[in-house]
């Protein structure tokens, strides 16, 4: 019964957890889509993952990317 | 005696964790291929392979999962593990030394870790696939 545990039902434990977890947390990581302005183009919207937190602007380029296309609410970069 | 009662814990563990981290990391990169696709895009040296990695690294992740649970390629499963979060680690001291760090394109909420945590979690793993390594060895000897 213990083998049969570790052999069958463990497995199929992780398998399950594991999508389940991925399914809980798809909506935390999918992309957004962020605003730049381009000076011919105007503005142009990217996707992005940039929070709206952080300490360093986000960038596409040399360009900043802000979350609405009035450009008023800036992106952030999530790493350090 | 102890050394049997370690290996019959350790291994099955580090095989149950890294299960749930290739499951996890791999579900999550094909829920939203599109965005993993981007982010590989974003990436310094690897853009140009992106189309290719957005299916071969949850391949490579879901083929080591099939290797953890199989007791006959357990071993050589850890050993792929160790080799693949080596891999990611090596690359992602790579991007922290380049001047254009990048988004992190794992997949799931590991993604919104830092590179440096992203560093320590993937040493984490490799460390535990490692003891299982050296333990299963010592035990087949």
């Amino acid at each position: 019964m213990k083998a049969k545990f570790f052999k069958l039902l463990l497995p199929a434990f992780a398998i399950i957890m594991a999508v389940g977890m991925a399914f809980a947390t798809e909506e935390a990581n999918s992309t957004q889509t962020g605003y730049y302005n381009h000076p011919i183009l105007g503005v142009q919207a990217i996707p992005t993952d940039c929070p709206e937190t952080g300490q360093v602007l986000c960038m596409e380029g040399q360009w900043q990317v802000f979350k609405d296309p009035a450009l008023t609410i800036p992106l952030y970069e999530r790493f350090e | 005696m102890v050394s049997k009662k370690i290996y019959r814990t350790l291994v099955p563990t580090a095989s149950f964790l890294l299960v749930l981290l290739f499951v996890y990391t791999a579900t999550s990169k094909l829920l939203d291929l599109d965005t993993f696709e981007w982010r590989l895009a974003q990436m310094p040296h690897l853009s140009t392979h992106a189309d290719l990695l957005q299916w071969g690294v949850p391949f490579s992740e879901l083929t080591i999962t099939g290797l953890l649970l199989s007791p006959k390629f357990r071993i050589l499963g850890l050993y792929a593990s160790f080799a693949l979060l080596g891999l990611f680690s090596i690359y992602i001291i790579a991007v922290l030394a380049s001047d254009h760090p990048t988004p992190c394109s794992c997949g799931g909420i590991i993604s919104t870790l830092g590179w440096r945590e992203h560093i320590l979690f993937n040493g984490a793993f490799m460390l535990m696939a490692l003891g299982a390594i050296l333990q299963s060895r010592r035990q087949t000897k």
